[in-house]
């Protein structure tokens, strides 16, 4: 039996390649040459390997242990990172308009007298360029709301709508203060309620100052100051007051222009003289520094009696964050009150009813569900106020009274908050609740005249979505019908 | 444009809490006092802060014991202990365990720390 291998030579075939097919020709030389060592053929120079000071010929050829050797590699150009804001800036971003969305062809403009027209029920209408411009100005509209699903931004004219912008009206023709507050449960629809009163308001030229989020002023994220000579001492927001006189500028430019300032301001570092438009007394505050006491004098013109002034709409989203502690300190390291910050004391006095405003106007406050902190006092208040509301009802029904309880003050509870209660004690509240089948049904005929809801509307659909969404609570049914694709 | 506090210079993305609280024995609680202080909101960046509050800042941490001076009260009360020649303070010097853990094993942070000459 001979040996697989070649004694003689070393010579190590691979297994299963007989010895005898080695191919003959190869010169003897340069087989020799091969088998005795372990180094390669041409050899590198020695100094090139050692040149980082390593000694690499000890390595070991055998197993290693490499770490993360399932790890991906890392791709070598990420683009261009984000500048500071981009990424909000995006995630923020409000569209209102998609071109790839069928334009709906009965889709009628809103006018001035449509939101208060009760003809105009369970009707999606959609809100003229002008409005548009001014809604945005304002931050009417939010990131999460479904504007940019459709060509043109339209709202459904609802019964709450119709009794809020009615209500409104009432207030003014009376010269009164409508003071109210838009409750209701998650995705209701109350931040609609209020834009749509907004759109009422800027329909009929009033002029509107709307606080798009009212964290944005307690959760100690913008800068504040202390006003001197105050006592107790109150604290103004230079930079958020600024962006907001900037924000009414460009949304009541036209009424603005029209009313002229008839006090002096002495006050002002910018001189003012009387019977100068409101417009250029809003422009005089470039700096932050100058924001609050411009924004004191304008609010002083737009309140005095007797001049010739448009009515007023103070609308506010988020209503607890501005019903409670705030997260700014004073210097004493005291927590700062919501109501001792100068901006939210303006409209809690206004809600509270202290502010008689001129031609009269509407205060109307929104509270939120998905980010409220818990406010006792401001849900107490306005449970109460629902339920005498609801007793004056059946009062005027003929039914009893005393049916409807009004829930009272746990007395072992300590976090109330008796200036709360001060300014939620007489408004009116009104709740949101989901649409009846009606206004239902005249939106998901919008959807699908839009292209964005692929099914036929019948009562059929209708009532699978309504009741999907929990007897119409809107954003559940856009949720439902809307959100999800099903082609 | 970076800029000064009490002699060191900011960035000024950066938060006026952690630049203060950058400084040896100043920690949240103080900062949160000096911010409040100043009536300077907590997510504030240095760059958005007025010069008067800037060098009102640095006046006010000049009056405190930060920084060097912090770290000689630490330094002089283990040299303290060291002159005495008491127990904490040998073991300080040697880099051992102070507080009579056992030191078969693990006395990393001892070795680390335990010195007359302590930094901080």
């Amino acid at each position: 039996m001979s040996a697989p291998n070649c004694l003689r030579c070393l010579l190590r075939p691979s297994a299963g390649i007989p010895v005898s097919s080695l191919p003959r020709s190869t010169p003897f030389a340069l087989v020799r040459a091969a088998p005795f060592t372990t180094t390669t053929a041409n050899p590198r120079p020695k100094k090139e390997a050692q040149a980082d000071g390593k000694p690499k010929n000890h390595t070991r050829a055998g197993k290693k242990l490499k770490l993360g050797k399932f790890k991906k590699e890392k791709v070598g150009d990420r683009g261009r990172p984000p500048l500071p804001g981009e990424r909000k800036a995006y995630r923020k971003r409000i569209t209102l308009s998609n071109d790839n969305a069928i334009p709906v062809p009965w889709l009628t403009d809103l006018g001035s007298a449509d939101l208060a027209n009760p003809a105009n029920m369970a009707r999606v209408m959609a809100l003229p360029v002008e409005l548009q411009d001014q809604l945005r100005a304002s931050e009417a509209f939010k990131p999460t709301q479904c504007w940019g699903m459709f060509r043109k931004p339209a709202v459904l004219v609802r019964k709450e709508t119709v009794d809020l912008a009615n209500r409104m009206q009432n207030a003014v023709d009376k010269r009164q203060t409508l003071r109210l507050v838009v409750t209701g449960d998650k995705v209701t629809g109350k931040s609609m309620m209020v834009l749509q009163a907004m759109a009422h308001a800027y329909l009929n030229n009033w002029v509107v100052i709307h606080i798009p989020e009212a964290q944005e002023l307690t959760t100690a994220c913008t800068e504040y100051a202390p006003i001197p000579n105050t006592d107790p001492v109150q604290y103004m927001q230079p930079v958020y007051v600024l962006k907001l006189l900037q924000a009414i500028k460009r949304a009541n430019e036209n009424v603005l222009a029209r009313t002229y300032t008839v006090n002096p301001h002495p006050e002002l570092s910018q001189s003012v003289p009387p019977n100068t438009p409101l417009l250029a007394l809003a422009n005089a505050a470039k700096e932050p520094d100058a924001a609050w006491p411009v924004f004191q004098a304008l609010w002083s013109e737009l309140t005095t009696q007797g001049a010739n002034r448009p009515p007023i709409l103070l609308s506010v989203d988020g209503l607890a964050h501005i019903m409670k502690i705030s997260d700014y300190r004073s210097p004493a390291f005291d927590l700062i009150h919501s109501h001792d910050l100068a901006l939210v004391r303006l409209f809690a006095d206004a809600l509270g009813g202290a502010v008689q405003l001129p031609s009269g106007g509407a205060v109307i406050a929104a509270t939120a569900r998905n980010n409220a902190p818990r406010t006792p006092s401001m849900e107490l208040a306005l449970a109460q106020r629902e339920a005498e509301q609801a007793r004056a009802e059946a009062q005027a029904n003929g039914l009893d009274p005393n049916a409807v309880e009004v829930p009272q003050k746990d007395p072992f509870f300590r976090g109330y908050d008796d200036r709360v209660e001060a300014v939620l004690r007489s408004v009116q509240v009104l709740r949101v609740r989901g649409v009846d089948k009606l206004e239902a049904r005249a939106l998901m005929e919008y959807w699908a005249a839009s292209g964005m809801l692929r099914a036929t509307v019948d009562e059929k659909t209708v009532t699978e979505k309504w009741t999907l969404a929990g007897s119409g609570v809107l954003g559940e049914m856009e949720r439902a019908a809307l959100l999800t694709m099903r082609i | 444009m970076p800029v000064n506090i009490f002699g060191a210079a900011f960035h000024e993305q950066k938060l006026v809490k952690k630049a203060l609280e950058s400084f040896y024995a100043l920690g949240p609680q103080t900062s949160a006092r000096i911010l409040a202080k100043y009536c300077i909101h907590p997510r504030a960046k240095i760059g958005t802060l007025p010069p008067k509050t800037v060098t009102a800042l640095t006046a006010e941490l000049s009056t405190m014991t930060i920084e060097s001076d912090a770290r000689k009260i630490l330094q002089d009360n283990i040299k303290r202990l060291r002159d005495m020649g008491t127990y904490r303070g040998r073991r300080h010097a040697m880099g051992l365990p102070v507080r009579g853990q056992r030191t078969r094993n693990q006395i990393e942070t001892a070795r680390k720390l335990n010195k007359v000459e302590r930094r901080g």
